[in-house]
């Protein structure tokens, strides 16, 4: 199959299989209220992890602590990985409170299966709803780098939370943006962008994640046009590699687990909650 | 705990027990028919059958490998959200998802055969009725590489079967004689911690034909997001594991250890080779390691080797430790 491809579109590599790595946190700085941006220094998962899949990191070793936290890498940097995360409860709490230089953490990963780019896609859409923007970075940046076509819409709070809207500025050839407050862009939902950026061009791709909701309607939009979707979807995750079976997602070829089938499925295959 | 009292002189015979080590430790116990290298082995369920893990331990070293319940038919499990984080544990509500045990024998069990030779698989057994257990079991008996069976009767996340057969002591009992009547085996029952008198529920299994006893199963628990005023769970209620069920664990290990003359495997809330020690002091002869493996992936192997010392620098054997509880002031 190889052979057929056009010789500048390189064959998608292999996942890697996961290991446990220690981490230190070599840069930590908060982006907005409660959005943070934290570099870790890993070497192996940075050298290895495809664009859309995540790492287990476990945050502290108290033993009231027993999970760990599922993040998306948002970019590689040499031997570092960057992550883009939101306070929302103890331990994203705990996470934003660790200075530079802390080296008691450590992932299990790379995790998952990420996005899957159709060879010969040509033109592609990322939508992107408040966080659901990090596991998009990675993805922009290799398309990109392909020399392919590539849009953006970015939906947030505020514009201060619009996380990753300069990389994305670098990098896509067209970005819209819809803010809740209307501070930058089109005030309302970032699905009205989509649908209208999906209609007006001829897309060979969505990629979408964010709030189910959003991404259920991004979905819809695509199938109407007949573009294939791709969506990026959370579950609660206690292993993180395929064992527990706490983290299903309903599709249509059954009951998949988010951490090894997912967490990037086909939206056409999903059966998306009450739609 | 107390700190170490052994004596150095009298060192345990100078047996190497264990590949990845060489510590001069005997680290073997028996469960029945079954003799284990060492008495490390998962809780069914946080495990699967292995294969997940094969990137982050060596499969061969475990004691055994306890897979993930295996009912007859395929069982589709409960709605998400199927766990919740409590304070120093876990809850989960899965539901016994597994795909069916002709599934299990031609996929996990066929892979665990070629690739974790050196590991007993004890299968996890479950199912919605007192005749359904020996209808699972008749089926994995034509499988050569199936060392046991623990008959789960102690799940307290599926409505027909599960915990009810664990919370009747006559229906316990039954469950136990009718897989003892299909097999040889060694037969092993999983106890549920939620009822009175967990001692009187042993006995009726050990006089029914168990040949070993494991306990804990997880505790019937609940978590309410205030602000939402929703359960955490789908299912409202599931069942709690980890470290804060440890001592509740241990007093259950402890009363059936002195309760029945067959070997017991202790589970709840192990971290540590020193948890597994407080275990094997209570009456274990082996140990569980279940949402341990969730925070550490390699967790069972450093219980393993953190064991392996223990015993070498208290200059003991794994079968010294057992039931060794001092009750003296
Ligand atoms: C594949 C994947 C990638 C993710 N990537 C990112 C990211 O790049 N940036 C980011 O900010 N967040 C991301 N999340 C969500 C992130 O994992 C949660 O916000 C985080 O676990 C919350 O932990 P907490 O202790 O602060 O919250 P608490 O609510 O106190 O956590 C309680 C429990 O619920 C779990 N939990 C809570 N919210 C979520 C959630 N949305 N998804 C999964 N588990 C949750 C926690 O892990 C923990 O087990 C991702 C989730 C998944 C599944
Ligand atoms: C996610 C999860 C799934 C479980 N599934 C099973 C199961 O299929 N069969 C079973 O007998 N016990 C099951 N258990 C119970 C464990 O085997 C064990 O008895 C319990 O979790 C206590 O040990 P721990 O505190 O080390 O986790 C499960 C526990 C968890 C956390
Ligand atoms: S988190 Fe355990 S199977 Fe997905």
């Amino acid at each position: 199959m190889s052979g057929s491809l056009p010789a500048e579109v390189p064959v998608p590599p292999a996942a890697a299989a996961p290991g446990i790595e220690k981490v230190r946190i070599t840069e930590h700085e908060q982006l907005a209220d409660g959005i943070w941006r934290l570099l870790l220094q890993a070497p192996r998962c940075a050298a290895t992890i495809l664009p859309g899949q995540f790492v287990h990191l476990r945050i502290t070793r108290a033993d009231d602590h027993v999970l760990r936290r599922p993040f998306s890498v948002h970019r590689v940097r040499g031997r570092c990985i960057e992550i883009l995360y939101q306070v929302v409860g103890r331990g994203t709490g705990l996470l934003s409170a660790l200075p530079v230089g802390e080296e008691r953490m450590d992932i299990v990963g790379p995790l998952g299966k990420g996005w899957q780019i159709p060879t010969h896609a040509k033109s592609l859409l990322l939508v992107g709803g408040g966080l659901g923007a990090a596991p998009l970075g990675m993805l922009a940046e290799q398309l990109a780098s392909q020399g392919r076509h590539v849009e953006v819409a970015l939906g947030g709070a505020s514009a201060d939370r619009l996380i990753a809207l300069e990389l994305f500025r670098r990098l896509a050839d067209r970005v819209e943006v819809a803010t809740d407050d209307g501070s930058l862009g089109h005030q309302g939902f970032v699905t009205v962008l989509a649908e209208r950026m999906l209609a007006e061009a001829g897309f060979d791709a969505v990629f979408c994640c964010g709030p189910e909701p959003m991404q259920r309607l991004v979905a819809r939009h695509a199938k109407t046009l007949g573009v294939p979707c791709q969506a990026s979807l959370e579950r609660l995750m206690a292993c993180g590699i395929g064992a527990c079976f706490s983290c299903i997602v309903p599709t249509r070829s059954g009951q998949m687990r988010a951490c090894v089938d997912g967490p990037v499925f086909d939206a056409e295959e999903v059966c998306w909650g009450d739609s | 705990m107390a700190d170490g009292e052994g004596c150095e002189a009298t060192s345990a015979g100078p047996e190497v027990t264990d590949e990845g080590m060489n510590l001069n430790v005997d680290l073997k116990v028996k469960i029945g028919d079954l003799d284990l290298k060492n008495p490390v082995m998962p809780a069914s369920g946080t495990f699967a059958s292995g294969r997940q893990f094969a990137d982050f331990l060596d499969l061969n070293r475990l004691g055994a490998i306890v897979t993930k319940g295996v009912s007859l038919e395929p069982w589709p499990g409960n709605e998400c959200p199927r766990i919740a984080e409590t304070s120093g544990g876990m809850l989960n509500s899965i539901g016994l998802q597994n795909p069916g045990v002709e599934a299990f024998c031609i996929g996990d069990l066929w892979w665990l055969s070629k690739n974790a030779p050196d590991a007993p698989v004890i299968v996890n057994v479950v199912a919605h009725s007192a005749e359904g257990y020996p209808e699972v079991i008749k089926r994995l008996e034509r499988e050569p590489s199936v060392a046991a069976y623990e008959l789960n009767i102690s799940c307290p996340n599926v409505d027909a079967g599960g915990m009810a057969f664990g919370v009747d002591c006559t229906s316990a009992a039954e469950v136990v004689s009718l897989c003892r009547a299909v097999t040889n085996r060694t037969l092993i029952v999983k106890l549920s911690p939620n009822v009175t008198d967990i001692t009187r529920i042993a006995r009726s299994v050990e006089a029914a034909g168990a040949d070993g006893i494991s306990l804990i199963n997880t505790l019937l628990g609940m978590s309410v997001d205030a602000h939402t005023r929703r359960p955490r769970l789908a299912r409202v209620v599931g069942g709690l594991s980890g470290p804060a069920i440890k001592p509740v664990a241990l007093r259950m290990v402890w009363q059936v250890a002195n309760a029945v003359a067959i070997p017991v495997i202790g589970m709840g809330g192990i971290t540590s080779a020193e948890d597994a020690v407080e275990f094997l002091i209570a009456g274990a002869t082996a140990v569980g390691i279940g949402t341990a493996n969730f925070t550490d992936p390699r967790a069972m192997m450093q219980i393993l080797d953190g064991l392996g010392e223990w015993c070498k620098t208290h200059s003991v054997s794994v079968t010294d430790l057992i039931g060794s509880l001092s009750l003296e002031a």
